[in-house]
């Protein structure tokens, strides 16, 4: 029974490959292909399973019942010394799957047997000045081109059979400390980015490029005062000024270096044809120095995809001081209620508020804490403004010595951070990786930049329960009630991916691939992949059996901080692997 | 998390074979080289004049090799976040994206007891791996302005009426952003360096400049213009006004600072290091150190 099962896999893919390679047509991957993308579980062509980025896979092949018999079919070493975190989701093109490694590689790889087709690597300047880590989120794919951003902030394309580059274009330069992390999406024909940006002096943007060649053909700055560009035969015109003018919510010349960095890129809603977008936190760290509220930072923006304007925003953290980027993905959802259709989008932000928006204006419909414990505000008034808690707001600089220390939770690294959340239509629920942990925070009386004194800030965080960190929470939005959790001794960092096979996967540090039932939160099924995995998974049917895949390898953003954190990770080991698993033919008969 | 993240870098947190390995003295006396970390960019301390390295950082540098008897290589060292990871990338961990290329010696670390013993959160000294020495300047903040837009600067306060230009992300920004509640924010204009503020102030677009003091005489200088004048104005309510700049080496190899404290010692008893100072237009102070 076992052994023909073993060996059908590699029959299977004799075959067909031979009749892929007889002249049946590699298609194209085209913008209906993107649209459709939730809806043909036979390829993954978006980052989120579908651009609304719900990560839902309509396939139900493999359930709750069956999970139990999914198994391994190949693994895929990323090579190298260059083991870092890994937090790609992968992408499937006739039977081709693409995702990219640490250090700006892109793998091409046989879907079927695992074996490589390709590999780029991109040649890194030594000055690169990544955030947290030298991480990359994957590609996005179109026509014959696969596309993805590098630490070195450039938009890179290359041909989908060989890897060869195309162009290659510089979003940013890097030496400014730009770089690019987040997978690009591609929307009526055009490649959108954001840009990461670590130091103080950015300014956040989020553009669009021609993917045939790399030309400009919008630009939005994503801090207020900043002009937007469309370029229209090489030409730029002038498309607004982001928020109007200049010094509305910052004081003096701020907004000229004023941060909000959109690096977790963004989604698509196709009913309301808005590009959903979050930025970063503002700049300089001390909200002391910057009195306002610092739009577009800490913010969710809805953009027109044909020009890059602004068509409505709502900010999460107004004047933050706690490093509440506000980038987390806002995923689009329509739910009933009263009888009527509610086209609504949903976010779990840093701060520790999960909020539901209308994303037809931003208007906030409701929004609620998803973590336990939150200091820094009270709650949200009507709008979903914060209603701050004032003391939980770092001192002004200035002072020689070691200011007051204040403790807040979330932590700086969020209630959730980059990792996405899952949307299943069947249950009604989020699926949100979450994490429950504070800060002290202090300022610093003694630190030093580049042979001067300097004003520092000092932080640690700290654990707020003896036995976990991650929560795996499910999460209704319209009752704001959680209907399951399931604690991890570490921090969650990897992706969520939900089915209509009621299962929700999602990854650990620890190195499991966890599957749980999506109405219970029962853990149904894990395997140990070898490293911590941060990665998204995805599902995808091939031959006629569901298959699952998800890379791993340790490291990321938590790695860089120590204290008490840093004891519950330091003995994870790095990696760079990518699985893939199925339930076999024979075995979903069995059931 | 932008902000914070670059604070600490990258962690290389296993792969010993990977590891930078530091230098011992007899090892680097045996190679015939030692390598220097400066500060890339930084002028006048350390930069690049076309392919020229220039820069009383430089020129020092030139003077402990030959002290020492061995080659000079300079490692440019772009500027962190903070002089931690400074240390951290050059000193004693090495960085994943340079090679993991340690420096024997950096120049421009601060001579700051509180901060050479600085302790985190789980008690352990900050900087442990690292010694810091041999005191070579002073350092203050300096206000330089122009005669023509201001007549003088009695006091911090003229800025309120008077553009001033800092450097991003530095203490004269955060200064005179905060100071007076706030007061003087609206007229300090930001720039990427200290050059580019200079630039304007040249341009008419800020009356003053706020840098460092080697920086502000450095940019003076070049500028053979009268009519700049360097103020000497009090700075209230600002925490550190003056410090020393010295060096670092590895915890581990103590036997190289004290070589190089011998070397440097004799280059400021006989004045050598004062007129390398002298040679970028700054003003040279012996360290209490030597006095």
């Amino acid at each position: 029974m076992t052994q023909p099962a073993r060996r059908q896999p590699f029959a299977l893919s004799v075959l067909l490959g031979a009749i892929l390679l007889s002249g049946q047509a590699m298609a194209a991957v085209s913008d209906q292909d993107i649209l459709q993308d939730p809806k043909n579980p036979g390829q993954i062509v978006t980052n989120g399973l579908g651009v609304q980025g719900q990560r839902y896979s309509p396939l139900d092949t493999l359930n709750v019942d069956n999970v139990k018999d999914l198994r391994p079919v190949w693994a895929f070493s990323f090579g190298g010394e260059k083991q870092r975190g890994q937090q790609a989701q992968p992408m499937v093109k006739d039977g081709v799957m693409y995702l990219t490694g640490s250090y700006s590689r892109v793998f091409a790889v046989d879907a079927r047997t695992g074996k490589k087709l390709w590999q780029y690597d991109a040649r890194l300047p030594d000055d690169i000045r990544p955030c947290c880590d030298v991480i990359n989120r994957g590609v996005a794919l179109y026509g014959d081109l696969v596309f993805f951003g590098t630490l070195d902030a450039k938009l890179v394309a290359l041909n989908k059979d060989t890897g060869k580059v195309v162009w290659s274009k510089r979003v940013a330069d890097h030496k400014e400390g730009y770089s690019i992390s987040a997978a690009p999406l591609v929307i009526n024909g055009k490649l959108i980015t954001g840009v990461a940006g670590g130091e103080f002096g950015v300014v956040g943007k989020i553009e669009a490029y021609d993917p045939k060649n790399g030309d400009l053909l919008w630009t939005r700055p994503t801090v207020e005062g900043h002009m937007g560009y469309v370029y229209k035969d090489g030409k730029a015109v002038e498309n607004g000024i982001s928020g109007g003018e200049a010094g509305k919510t910052w004081p003096g010349d701020l907004w000229k270096t004023g941060g909000a960095a959109p690096w977790l890129g963004g989604y698509y809603d196709p009913e309301t044809n808005l590009l959903l977008f979050g930025t970063g936190n503002p700049a300089p760290w001390n909200s002391h120095l910057r009195p306002g509220d610092n739009l577009y930072s800490s913010s969710r923006l809805a953009l027109n995809p044909d020009d890059g304007t602004i068509k409505w925003h709502f900010q999460s953290t107004p004047h933050d001081g706690w490093d509440y980027d506000g980038v987390n993905e806002l995923v689009s959802f329509n739910y009933t209620e009263g009888g009527k259709e509610i086209k609504a989008a949903a976010t779990a932000d840093r701060n520790g508020f999960f909020y539901v928006l209308d994303r037809t204006n931003g208007k906030f419909i409701r929004g609620f804490p998803f973590v336990d414990k939150i200091t820094w505000a009270t709650g949200l008034d009507k709008n979903g403004r914060p209603i701050y808690n004032e003391a939980s707001r770092p001192g002004a600089p200035g002072s020689e010595a070691k200011g007051t220390s204040v403790f807040v939770a979330p932590a700086f690294l969020g209630a959730k951070n980059w990792m996405p959340m899952a949307y299943n239509r069947d249950t009604g629920l989020f699926y949100v990786p979450s994490n429950e942990w504070g800060m002290d925070m202090w300022n610093e009386g003694i630190a030093y930049k580049k042979g001067a004194a300097f004003l520092g800030a000092g932080f640690t965080i700290k654990p707020l329960n003896e036995d976990y960190i991650g929560v795996l929470r499910a999460i209704d939005p319209v009752s704001g009630k959680e209907v399951w959790r399931h604690k991890n001794y570490a921090p969650l960092w990897g992706g969520v991916l939900t089915t209509k096979g009621n299962l929700v996967f999602t990854g650990t540090p620890e190195g499991f691939l966890q599957a749980f039932n999506a109405k219970t939160g029962e853990k149904v099924w894990e395997f140990q992949t070898g490293s911590g995995v941060l990665g998204s998974p995805i599902t995808w049917d091939m031959d006629g059996e569901q298959y699952v895949s998800v890379v791993s390898g340790w490291g990321g953003a938590v790695p860089l901080w120590g204290g008490e954190v840093a004891k519950r990770i330091k003995d994870f080991n790095q990696g760079g692997m990518l699985w893939t698993f199925k339930l076999p033919k024979e075995l979903v008969a069995k059931h | 998390m932008r902000l914070f993240a670059v604070v600490l870098g990258l962690v290389l947190l296993c792969c010993h074979t990977a590891q930078a390995q530091v230098r011992s003295y007899d090892q680097m006396i045996a190679a015939g080289e030692i390598k220097v970390a400066v500060y890339k960019d930084f002028a006048p301390y350390s930069f690049e004049d076309g392919a020229t390295p220039r820069g009383v950082d430089v020129e020092l540098a030139q003077a402990l090799a030959e002290a020492l008897g061995v080659r000079l290589k300079l490692i440019w060292a772009p500027a962190g976040e903070k002089l931690d990871d400074d240390l951290r990338d050059y000193i004693w961990r090495g960085s994943p994206l340079h090679h993991h290329q340690l420096a024997d010696l950096m120049l421009r670390a601060p001579y700051d007891h509180d901060y050479a013993q600085r302790r985190n959160d789980q008690g352990e000294l900050e900087n442990g791996q690292v010694v810091m020495f041999g005191p070579y300047q002073n350092e203050q903040w300096q206000v330089a302005y122009d005669r023509r837009r201001l007549d003088k600067v009695a006091s911090v306060a003229v800025f309120q009426q008077h553009p001033i230009g800092v450097e991003v992300d530095s203490v004269p920004s955060f200064y005179l952003t905060s100071v007076f509640n706030g007061q003087l924010a609206a007229s300090t204009q930001h720039y990427p360096s200290v050059t580019q503020a200079f630039a304007a102030m040249r341009a008419g677009k800020v009356d003053a400049v706020m840098a460092m003091r080697g920086e502000i005489d450095w940019q003076v200088q070049q500028a053979h213009d009268p009519q700049l004048a360097l103020a000497e104005n009090a700075y209230p309510n600002m925490g550190r006004q003056r410090w020393e700049i010295g060096m670092a080496v590895h915890e581990s190899n103590r036997q190289l600072a004290y070589a190089v404290e011998e070397a440097l010692e004799g280059l400021i008893r006989d004045g050598r290091l004062q007129a390398i100072y002298r040679h970028y237009g700054l003003r040279y102070e012996v360290p209490d150190m030597y006095q």
